[in-house]
């Protein structure tokens, strides 16, 4: 798990430009959505934008370095090590989740930075909840794209087009720059109840809370449960699925195909 | 007749590469997945911070982010094409049996910017018409955008004369990839979250400060949204001819400097022979 990790961290600050190039999309689309906040007179909730920016940057992430990992691994030819080294896959995978997570950690802080400097975001926060969401918001969306890589290993290239399908409307029904449940939400309940499915919104929903109402721990409790829930779940779900399709590939001797 | 030939032969591979993957009309409907669900996420964004901040919700406005965010979508869909085309082209080395023919590659990515740009316009249009229907029955209002046969016409010729600068776009990109193989698969979110702060897609270029504010006015592609919305948007103030003919000059100054660029770095990189590296 570590020397994963390591790889990760050393292909991201190894080549410093990389953090430049990761922070493009976050820091451009969380300004324009701050600015069009801001031209519209809501200037109270141009810190939804700024966060939305931030927490973009993970989900970039999950997807590009994570759900798509494996496949690209195995167009190289790397998943084949990875299969007859002795080291888990799950360990394999966490470990390039923390990896993932401490390498997008500047292009976060960036885009705070960045959005800080310009607009002043008004924030109302109960720090300990804020810190204790974010990392269950992580553990719920990095073990989400520890499921995705299996599911994608059963892909060739149509991985990518499935990223280009998820990427946008994840972003829209988990509500990264505005409500998505609750009364706030512009979406029917029936909408609402499947956006709960995704880590990604019940954690922005917490975060909002605690970083701009200053909702306590135990405000958001039931919120945080379910993330706690959704991360165990999501990894197990990943390592049995992740054998199963180990399982098929070396029956069906598709493992090892590189190009499909 | 003999430069049309190859560009219809590169449009033709990448309408195969693009949409051939699954059965085309699938493929279709699931590229008009993410401009619906930008323009949706723009839009309630509009909707969300008009009924609850300091502003107005108006319907003129969220037509107006709507039709911007959807359209700036398009053009980030298709203008970063030839640098992806370059780019996979070598990663799969199909890229060498391109630039080994007596053309150059700008044929080859002009037609795949073509096929693009036909495949997202159908995508960008029904996303833009499907967003309206949800949007409206979201919302309980009605979006005046006027769509008759008039209106369509305009569009259509907007959308055709936002291609020079397009390609010219395309070509400044694709003239990274044929030098260097890092960082060209992050350009296009640098291209899109570009054109959503300085395109005038998501609100009026004037919000930004100066000189910026003036830069950005002169965009091809803003004069593009502009002209778009000119046709749409009967009751907006904006000079759907004065827009088309910004959009116009633009967008040759755009291709122009684009395929000087793009000249420049083809004959560098064969001569330096880095034209069909995989890895920088």
């Amino acid at each position: 798990m570590v020397a994963r990790a390591l790889v990760r961290l050393w292909s991201i600050f190894g080549e410093p430009l990389w953090v430049v190039v990761n922070m493009g999309f976050p820091v451009l689309s969380s300004l324009a959505m701050a600015i069009l906040y801001f031209s519209i007179g809501a200037i109270s909730y141009v810190g939804f934008a700024v966060l939305g920016g931030v927490m973009i940057s993970f989900w970039g992430n999950v997807l590009w370095s994570m759900a798509s990992q494996f496949n690209w691994d195995k167009q190289e030819g790397l998943f084949e090590i990875y299969l007859t080294s002795p080291a888990s896959i799950t360990a394999i995978l966490v470990g390039m989740s923390v990896g993932g997570i401490i390498a997008t950690v500047p292009s976060a802080i960036i885009v705070v930075a960045i959005g800080w400097a310009i607009f002043h975001p008004v924030v109302s926060a109960s720090w300990g909840g804020v810190a204790v969401t974010f990392g269950l918001t992580l553990a719920s969306l990095y073990a989400m794209g520890m499921a995705l890589s299996s599911l994608y290993l059963a892909y060739g290239r149509q991985a990518e087009s499935l990223n280009e399908v998820l990427q946008e409307p994840v972003s829209m029904l988990s509500g990264l720059y505005f409500p998505s449940l609750g009364s706030a939400s512009p979406f029917p309940l029936a909408l609402q109840a499947v956006a709960s499915l995704i880590p990604l919104t019940i954690g922005m929903d917490a975060l909002r809370k605690t970083l701009f109402y200053d909702n306590n721990i135990g405000q958001v409790a039931p919120d945080l449960v379910v993330l706690a829930v959704m991360a165990v779940v999501l990894l197990y779900l990943s390592k049995f699925a992740l054998k199963w399709l180990e399982h098929m590939g070396r029956r069906d001797g598709t493992i090892a195909v590189r190009i499909r | 007749m003999t430069s049309l030939r190859p560009i219809l032969a590169s449009a033709w591979m990448g309408i195969q590469h693009d949409i051939a993957w699954t059965t085309p009309a699938l493929s279709v409907s699931l590229r008009a997945v993410a401009p619906f669900a930008s323009a949706m996420t723009v839009s309630i964004i509009y909707w969300f911070g008009t009924t609850n901040g300091a502003g107005l919700f108006v319907p003129a406005g969220l037509a107006f982010v709507l039709i911007g965010s959807t359209l700036y979508a398009h053009v980030a869909s298709y203008a970063w094409v030839p640098t992806v085309a370059i780019a996979e082209g070598k990663n799969l080395s199909v890229f060498p049996h391109i630039y080994i023919t007596s053309r150059s590659t700008a044929f080859y990515t002009a037609g795949r910017l073509l096929s693009a740009f036909v495949i997202s316009a159908i995508t960008s249009l029904a996303a833009l018409a499907v967003a309206y229907y949800v949007l409206g029955s979201f919302f309980g209002t009605q979006i005046p955008i006027v769509v008759n046969p008039w209106s369509a016409l305009l569009l259509a010729a907007a959308l055709v004369v936002n291609i020079p600068g397009a390609l010219g776009l395309g070509y400044l990109l694709g003239a990274y990839s044929l030098y260097a193989s890092k960082f060209e698969w992050s350009l296009p979110g640098y291209v899109a979250g570009l054109l959503m702060v300085f395109s005038g897609a998501l609100f009026p270029t004037t919000i930004l400060p100066w000189p910026i504010s003036v830069a950005a006015y002169y965009l091809p592609f803003t004069q593009f949204i502009t002209a778009a919305r000119g046709a749409l948007l009967p009751s907006s103030s904006t000079g759907y001819a004065s827009a088309m003919g910004l959009c116009l000059a633009g967008g040759v100054c755009l291709l122009a400097l684009g395929l000087f660029v793009y000249f420049a770095a083809e004959k560098k990189a064969r001569k330096d022979g880095v034209i069909d590296r995989r890895l920088a």
